[in-house]
C-alpha cells in the first residue's frame, strides 16, 4: 500500500526534484559570477540584493546574510522553493485524495480492508518520503554547487531542509483536509490553491508592513521563512518546526475523521438532492463555441478572476505604504523610480505586474490542464464521435484561452486601477492598459505550449508546462548573475513580456510572443489531426 | 455511389497493429443497411479497436473502412453526420448535469429532438437533472445511449451497451434497438455475451485475437451457444438416455447428480429426462471465452468432464 502511494507520487518527484536541485546549483554559480571576493565588493551586492529584496519580497523572503554564498543561496533559491513546492503540494494531495477516488482506486483499497485512517496515514507518509528524497536531493546541490566556490554548513543546510520538508507536507495535509469538502478533482485544486494562495498572502503582506508581524504566525510560510540556518549566524526557527508538525499531526487526524464521515466521491457537507425533473431546457451558452467549454470551466474562470483582483486590490494597497516608508530612506527614490519620473509606477510595476504575470500563466495552465483531462477522461472522445472537425477543437480551445485570459487581465488591471486612483496614487488608466494588454499574448504562450503538450501527452502535460514554465522564469533571471549573453535572457517569455509600464511595450518581444502562439496552436492542430483518441 | 445505395459499414483488409500480435488484422465484414449486426468476442478481442476505428478515432494500420460509402478517415466529420455512438468507457462529464451533457453533445451533433430526448430519458428512467458524478455506474450508461439515440441516427455503433444496464433497462433497450431498425437505422453492437447477440441481432461476427472467426446465421449461433447443465435426481438417473440426447456432451455421473454440456436446444435433453424424478436442475452459460475455446479447440470434452 506504501510503496505504491509512493510509486503514485513519482513523476511528481521527477518534475519537482528536478526544480529543487536545478535552483540552489544556479544560485550558487551565480553568486560565485556576481557577489565579488573582497569583503567591500560583498557589502556592496548585499547592499544591492537588499534593495532588490524590497521589490521581491513578494516573492522572496527577508534577506539574511547575502554577503554570504550561504544567506545568498537560502534566500534567492530557498526563498523561492516554498512557491514551487506549493502548487506540488496542492496538485498531489487533490490528487490523492480525489483523483484516486475518481479514478476508483480508493473503491479498491477499502474493498482489501485498508481501514480509512490508514489509507490518510499511508497517502500522508507516502508523500512525506517523496518530498524527503526532493528535499534531500536539493540539499545536496547546495552542499555540492557551493563546494566549488566557498562550502556551506551540511548543519545549517539540514536546518533549512528541514523546515521546507515539513512546509511540504503541512501544505500537502491542509490541502487533502480541504479536499474533504468538495466532491471533485478540479474543486479540490482550486480549494488547495485558494488556501495556499491565502496563506502566502499572510506570510508576505507581513514582509513589507511589520504590523502585520502577529498575523503572518498563521501562515506556514511564515515558519517555513522563520528558519535561516542556512546562513552564517542563522538558526533554526524552533516554534516553526513545533507549529508544523502540530499541525500536519491535527490536520492528518482530521482528514481522516472527515474521510470517514463521507461518502467516496462526496462531499462532507452535502445539500440534500432535489426532486427530479426530466425536462431538458435548452440551455444556450452549450450550444455555442467556446461559450460552450468556458461553460464548462465557468469556476476555473471564476476563481482565477476573484483571486487575480484580491491580489491586485492587495497589492496595490500594499505597494502604497510601503513606497510611502521607503521613500523616507535617503536614496531610495532614485532607485524605485528606475528612470521613470513616478516611484509608485516603478514600484507596482515589479509589484503587481510581476505577480499578475505569474498569476495569468496560472490560469493557463490550469486552463490545459481542463484541455489534458478531457482527453483522459474520454470526453474529447465523445466530442469526436460528433461531426466536428479536429481543428475546430484546438481553435475552440484557443479562443477559449483568448476571452477566459482577456477576462482575468481586465477585472485584475481594473482592480488595480481603481484601488490606485481611490489610494490617490499617480497610477495613469493609459499605463495600466499598456502593461495589461502584452499579458494577454504572454499568457497565451503557455496555453499555446499546453495545447502542444496536451494533445501529444495528455497524461504528461501539466508536468510537461511546468518544467517548461520554470524553465522559462530561471532563463529571464540568470543571464546576468551567470554572465551569460544576454540573447538566452530573450528565450524567456517573462523577458519578451518585458516592462511595459516602465518601458512602454516591448514590441518585438510581442511579436515573438505572437509567433510562438501561433506556432503552438499550429502544430498542436496538427498533431491532432494525426493522433488516435481514446486509447 | 449514392448514400442510400450503399453498405452501411463495410471494411477492407482492415488492419491496426499494435504489435507483440495485438490489434485487429485483415477485418472484412459487410453490414447491410437496416441491420442489427453484433459483434461479438471476448475481452481483448478487438472489438473495440475495430469500433474506433470505424469512429475514425484510431487510425489504421492498412485497410480502408467505410460507412455508407464514406471512408471512415478522410470522411469522417461526414460519417459522423449519420452515426450514434456508444463508447465502452462512458466519458466522465464530472459536475455537468445529465441534460447539459445533453445539451453539449447534442449542439454539436444537431438535429436533436428534446421531445425524443425526454421519452427517451422516461424510458430509461434516467433522471437528467442529477449531476454526472452523482450518477451510477447504470445510469451513466443510460445517459450515453440516449446521446447515442437522440438525434435518430442512420447507424447506431455501440460498445457493448448492456455492461452495467439492470435486466429490465436491458430489455428497454432490446426494444429500442428493434423499434431503430424498424425506423430503418442499422445497428452494429459489440458484446461479449452470447445470448444478448441472439436477442435482437440478425447477424453475428464473431472475433477473437484480432482476426474475425466467423461471420454467423442465428442458427450457426445456437451451435456455438452451450450451456453447462446440473440435474439432481431423487433416485434412477437416465444416465444412457442422457447420453444419447442430440447435443448433449461431458455427462459424468456422481450419486445421483449428473453434470453435461447441452449445445443448442434443451429439447433433446428433456426428452431424454422422462419421467425420472428430476430433485433440482441448474443450467448456467459460460463466458463467451470458454464458448469459444470448447467450439474451436475441438477439447471441449476433455475440459469439460474435468471436475467443477
Amino acid at each position: 500500500m506504501l510503496r505504491y502511494a509512493f510509486r503514485l507520487h513519482r513523476w511528481g518527484l521527477v518534475g519537482f526534484a528536478t526544480i529543487m536541485v536545478l535552483s540552489p546549483y544556479f544560485q550558487a554559480g551565480a553568486f560565485a559570477q556576481s557577489a565579488g571576493t573582497t569583503a567591500g565588493q560583498r557589502a556592496a551586492f548585499a547592499h544591492e540584493m537588499s534593495a532588490l529584496a524590497v521589490q521581491l519580497s513578494y516573492l522572496l523572503p527577508a534577506p539574511y546574510r547575502v554577503d554570504t554564498l550561504a544567506g545568498y543561496v537560502q534566500w534567492r533559491a530557498w526563498g523561492t522553493l516554498s512557491v514551487v513546492i506549493s502548487v506540488w503540494a496542492v496538485a498531489a494531495a487533490a490528487a490523492a485524495v480525489r483523483g484516486d477516488e475518481e479514478k476508483q482506486l480508493v473503491d479498491s483499497w477499502l474493498a482489501a480492508r485498508v481501514s480509512r485512517p490508514r489509507l490518510v496515514a499511508s497517502r500522508l507518509t507516502s508523500f512525506g518520503a517523496a518530498a524527503l528524497v526532493a528535499v534531500v536531493a536539493a540539499s545536496l546541490a547546495t552542499v555540492l554547487s557551493a563546494a566549488r566556490s566557498e562550502p556551506v554548513s551540511v548543519a545549517g543546510v539540514s536546518g533549512k531542509a528541514l523546515a521546507l520538508w515539513l512546509l511540504i507536507v503541512t501544505l500537502f495535509a491542509l490541502c487533502s483536509l480541504v479536499a474533504q469538502l468538495t466532491p471533485s478533482l478540479r474543486g479540490a485544486q482550486a480549494a488547495g490553491a485558494g488556501l495556499v494562495v491565502v496563506l502566502y498572502l499572510c506570510d508576505i503582506v507581513a514582509r513589507s508592513q511589520h504590523s502585520f508581524d502577529g498575523l503572518s504566525w498563521v501562515s506556514p510560510f511564515k515558519w517555513y521563512d522563520a528558519t535561516d540556518a542556512m546562513a552564517p549566524g542563522g538558526r533554526l526557527g524552533v516554534p516553526g518546526v513545533g507549529l508544523s508538525v502540530a499541525t500536519i499531526l491535527a490536520a492528518g487526524g482530521l482528514t481522516a475523521l472527515a474521510f470517514a464521515r463521507r461518502d467516496l466521491r462526496g462531499p462532507l457537507f452535502s445539500l440534500p438532492i432535489q426532486a427530479a425533473t426530466r425536462d431538458v431546457p435548452p440551455f444556450p451558452a452549450l450550444a455555442w463555441p467556446v461559450a460552450r467549454l468556458l461553460y464548462r470551466q465557468r469556476w476555473t474562470l471564476a476563481v482565477w478572476t476573484l483571486i487575480t483582483a484580491l491580489v491586485a486590490v492587495f497589492m496595490v494597497t500594499l505597494a502604497h505604504g510601503t513606497v510611502e516608508s521607503l521613500l523616507s530612506l535617503p536614496g531610495m527614490r532614485a532607485f524605485l523610480t528606475h528612470g521613470s519620473s513616478d516611484p509608485y509606477q516603478g514600484f507596482i510595476a515589479t509589484f503587481w505586474f510581476g505577480t499578475a504575470e505569474l498569476l495569468i500563466a496560472g490560469f493557463a495552465v490550469h486552463l490545459v490542464s481542463g484541455w489534458a483531462t478531457d482527453d483522459t477522461e474520454g470526453i474529447l472522445a465523445a466530442v469526436l464521435s460528433t461531426p466536428r472537425h479536429r481543428w475546430a477543437v484546438i481553435a475552440e480551445r484557443a479562443g477559449t484561452a483568448v476571452v477566459g485570459i482577456t477576462v482575468v487581465v481586465a477585472v485584475g488591471s481594473l482592480a488595480a486601477a481603481i484601488t490606485s486612483a481611490s489610494l490617490g496614487t499617480s497610477l495613469d488608466a493609459a499605463g495600466v492598459f499598456r502593461a495589461s494588454w502584452p499579458l494577454i499574448p504572454f499568457a497565451l504562450t503557455f496555453a499555446a505550449a499546453g495545447a502542444v503538450a496536451s494533445t501529444r501527452w495528455p497524461r504528461a502535460a501539466i508536468g510537461v508546462l511546468g518544467v517548461l514554465a520554470f524553465a522559462s522564469f530561471m532563463t529571464a533571471d540568470l543571464p546576468p548573475l551567470m554572465n551569460w549573453p544576454g540573447w538566452v535572457a530573450d528565450l524567456s517569455v517573462f523577458q519578451l513580456y518585458g516592462t511595459p509600464l516602465l518601458t512602454g511595450v516591448f514590441w518585438n518581444g510581442l511579436w515573438a510572443m505572437l509567433a510562438i502562439v501561433a506556432a503552438g496552436f499550429g502544430a498542436a492542430t496538427l498533431l491532432m489531426q494525426q493522433r488516435e483518441v481514446g486509447s | 455511389m449514392r448514400l442510400d445505395e450503399a453498405a452501411a459499414v463495410r471494411t477492407n483488409r482492415l488492419t491496426r497493429d499494435y504489435g507483440a500480435g495485438r490489434g485487429l488484422f485483415d477485418l472484412d465484414i459487410e453490414v447491410g443497411a437496416g441491420e442489427v449486426f453484433g459483434y461479438l468476442g471476448p475481452n481483448g478481442a478487438g472489438k473495440t479497436t475495430t469500433i474506433r476505428l470505424l469512429m475514425g478515432l484510431a487510425r489504421p494500420t492498412r485497410g480502408s473502412a467505410s460507412i455508407f460509402g464514406l471512408d471512415c478517415q478522410s470522411q469522417a466529420v461526414e460519417v459522423k453526420r449519420h452515426v450514434g455512438y456508444v463508447a465502452g468507457e462512458p466519458p466522465q462529464f464530472g459536475a455537468l448535469r445529465g441534460r447539459d451533457v445533453i445539451a453539449y453533445l447534442g449542439a454539436m451533433a444537431g438535429g436533436v429532438d428534446q421531445a425524443y430526448v425526454k421519452q427517451l430519458s422516461e424510458r430509461l428512467e434516467l433522471d437528467l437533472s442529477r449531476r454526472f458524478r452523482e450518477y451510477s455506474t447504470g445510469n451513466k450508461k443510460k445517459l450515453v445511449l440516449v446521446v447515442a439515440f437522440m438525434h435518430r441516427p442512420r447507424l447506431l455503433i455501440l460498445d457493448e451497451p448492456t455492461s452495467g444496464l439492470d435486466p429490465l433497462n436491458q430489455q428497454e433497450f432490446y426494444v429500442m434497438v428493434r423499434e431503430a431498425q424498424q425506423d430503418g437505422a442499422t445497428v452494429f453492437l459489440s458484446s461479449h455475451v452470447l445470448s444478448e447477440v441472439e436477442h435482437i441481432c440478425d447477424r453475428v461476427g464473431i472475433i477473437r485475437s484480432g482476426h474475425l472467426v466467423k461471420v454467423a446465421s442465428l442458427e450457426d449461433l445456437h451451435q456455438i451457444r452451450m450451456h453447462r447443465v446440473e440435474i439432481e435426481f431423487a433416485r434412477d438417473v437416465p444416465v444412457e438416455a442422457i447420453r444419447r440426447a442430440v447435443g448433449v456432451d461431458g455427462v459424468t455421473v456422481e450419486n445421483y447428480r449428473v453434470r453435461c454440456v447441452v449445445r443448442g436446444s434443451f429439447e433433446p435433453l428433456m426428452g431424454a429426462l422422462g419421467g425420472a424424478h428430476v430433485v433440482n436442475l441448474s443450467s448456467h452459460e459460460p463466458s463467451l471465452e470458454e464458448a469459444f475455446l470448447a467450439y474451436y479447440s475441438g477439447a471441449e470434452k476433455e475440459e469439460v468432464a474435468s471436475p467443477c
